[in-house]
């Protein structure tokens, strides 16, 4: 095993005609890790990951994917990648086994290992009483698990997920991120993109935030809160239409008024909360939790991630 | 978990979407065989036997074929170019764009050129089925004359891939998954060519301007070559012209397909 990154993209970039999606930026995944893309919808994520996943020609800079130049050596970065992307592309003629043994004779695997693996992997993604079950009838979560089977198929090294758990309800995003969590164990490097904050925390080890088609930080979700926020942050309610002149502005390290709400941050929520309390201020409601990446968000770009 | 070298070649990898599509086919084949194998064969029993019958007074206009021996190899690659048309339309557009298949297909070491190939193997074994069962009712029902048609299933799967190949080109081509062309192109293009390219009358029965018209269609070089073999009045030099001409369709249409395929999938 070599200690070279997994990827490593310098000056990446991607235009389509007039418009630059991804915006020179650089990174480096390591194996083993759980390398994640943090931004809102439209930052350039999909492009970045499409770049990854071979599937779309990088415009400058350069990128190597396992070592090779995805423009060159396409086909071995991708029969040693999985892929799980943010539309389902299953067959939906297709029963559940079918769409894995119909996926893994792309990689040209014999059959019988096809079938030992897709044995496993149904069991491991909690598909295996539908087995033979159409796709089309399954829940999100579930074509979202079988989309992650499907590319584990190969036995990967390397596996992307585009916006993984978009579209799904929190019960179903909990038992996808349990399973992600169990490849991480077994050794799989993961990339993912996601627009959620929490998802970004629970899963990832280090992460970059992407906005506007760059890289604008990036650390492990603990240093990116330590860097960019205060431990705590107190949020506020108004009624449309308060004015509130300024009043705030000295109580914490930042001040961000939103619509609605007003985030202070600060080392000491509770006594921030009590000093609101003190001058009068009549909030709809008074909540003191700890800062999260949403923060790290809004302090670097002034805007929230989920509009 | 054990480490399985994948050393595959080209043909491996398009085998693999042919395999995909057959095994996807499996579930959705009671609705393509009406087109496929029943419409021809109620066409040759209505327009070849029972109408027929009131025609074959003159068969020296049918080059002295009854008008079921006329009418067969007719139908016969019609129904080839119709199967290979429907092949290339919707299903095309639903891999690039309503189902997103054929992107799966493309994240793995599949290459576009080897998915357009896969897929267009698989409608050749549909279009040679179709050829196949047809012939074979034909022959049962007396329509055959010569030997050499067995050679005609193989002609009309080259008619039916030059339709298949250059619309696949077509559907790949649009990029705003507009299908409202498909049925355009079924009643401006298709339909006419089935009616007036010599699958009923012999094309010199053309107003004279029309009849030049008629020897572009791959749908009229389709049916002289099928007829030639069912009727065994097949010449070399004109076979070979019309081997030639749908060759070329097929072959250019291949190109200009992938192509398209990889402008829409690898953007």
């Amino acid at each position: 095993m070599s200690g070279s990154p997994l990827i490593e993209a310098r000056g990446l970039t991607k235009r389509f005609g007039e418009f630059t999606a991804v915006d020179g930026i650089d990174f480096a995944v390591e194996r083993g890790e759980t390398f994640g893309f943090l931004g809102p919808n439209g930052a350039g994520k999909t492009s970045t990951m499409r770049m990854i996943s071979a599937v779309s020609p990088v415009s400058g800079g350069t990128l190597r994917v396992l070592g090779l130049d995805p423009a060159v050596d396409g086909a071995a970065i991708k029969a040693r990648m999985g892929v799980v992307p943010q539309q389902d592309t299953l067959d939906f003629e297709l029963t559940v086994y079918e769409n894995l043994l119909v996926y893994g004779r792309y990689f040209g695997l014999p059959k019988d290992v096809i079938k030992a693996r897709a044995e496993e992997l149904l069991d491991f993604v909690q598909l295996q009483e539908r087995r033979e079950s159409k796709v089309e009838p399954l829940s999100g979560g579930m074509k979202r698990r079988l989309t992650i089977a499907r590319g584990l198929i190969n036995e990967p090294e390397l596996l992307l997920l585009d916006e993984p758990t978009t579209g799904l309800d929190p019960q179903a995003r909990h038992v996808l991120w349990d399973r992600l969590y169990r490849l991480k164990q077994q050794g799989v490097t993961q990339v993912l993109t996601t627009h959620y904050m929490d998802e970004a925390e629970q899963l990832c080890d280090r992460l970059v935030v992407m906005d506007q088609a760059k890289i604008v930080a990036e650390g492990s979700p603990r240093e990116l809160i330590e860097r960019y926020t205060q431990r705590e942050v107190v949020e506020l309610r108004f009624p449309e239409g308060v004015e509130l002149n300024g009043k705030l502005d000295d109580l914490g390290e930042r001040v961000e008024v939103l619509a609605n709400r007003v985030l202070i941050s600060t080392d000491n929520g509770d006594a921030t909360a009590h000093t609101v309390h003190e001058r009068g201020i009549a909030a709809e409601s008074v909540l003191v939790r700890r800062s999260t990446l949403e923060d790290v968000f809004l302090t670097l770009t002034g805007r929230t991630l989920v509009d | 978990m054990s480490a399985v070298a994948v050393t595959t070649s080209s043909l491996d990898r398009a085998l693999s979407v042919t395999e995909w599509h057959a095994r996807s086919y499996k579930r959705t084949w009671r609705a393509t065989i009406t087109t496929a194998f029943l419409n021809p064969v109620f066409f040759l029993l209505s327009v070849g036997v029972l109408l027929g019958k009131l025609i074959d007074d003159d068969q020296a206009a049918l080059g002295g074929l009854s008008y079921v021996e006329f009418v067969a190899p007719g139908l016969l690659a019609a129904t080839a170019m119709q199967t290979g048309a429907n092949d290339a339309m919707w299903p095309v557009m639903a891999g690039i764009k309503w189902l997103r298949t054929y992107h799966a297909v493309l994240a793995t070491p599949v290459r576009v050129g080897e998915l357009v190939l896969g897929t267009m193997g698989w409608a050749a074994i549909r279009v040679l089925s179709a050829a196949v069962i047809f012939t074979v009712v034909a022959a049962v029902g007396g329509a055959i004359v010569s030997p050499w048609a067995i050679l005609a299933p193989f002609a009309a799967l080259l008619c039916g891939l030059a339709f298949n190949a250059p619309i696949t080109a077509f559907s790949a081509s649009l990029e705003g998954g507009d299908d409202g062309w498909f049925p355009a192109l079924n009643r401006f293009v298709l339909i006419p060519m089935f009616l007036f390219a010599g699958a009923f009358f012999p094309v010199s029965q053309l107003p004279d301007w029309l009849e030049p018209v008629a020897w572009v269609t791959p749908l009229w070089h389709g049916i002289e070559l099928c007829r030639g073999l069912t009727a065994g009045s097949i010449e070399a030099l004109p076979a070979i012209v019309h081997v030639a001409y749908l060759s070329a369709i097929v072959v250019v249409g291949t190109l200009v397909a992938v192509h398209f395929h990889r402008r829409a999938l690898l953007k």
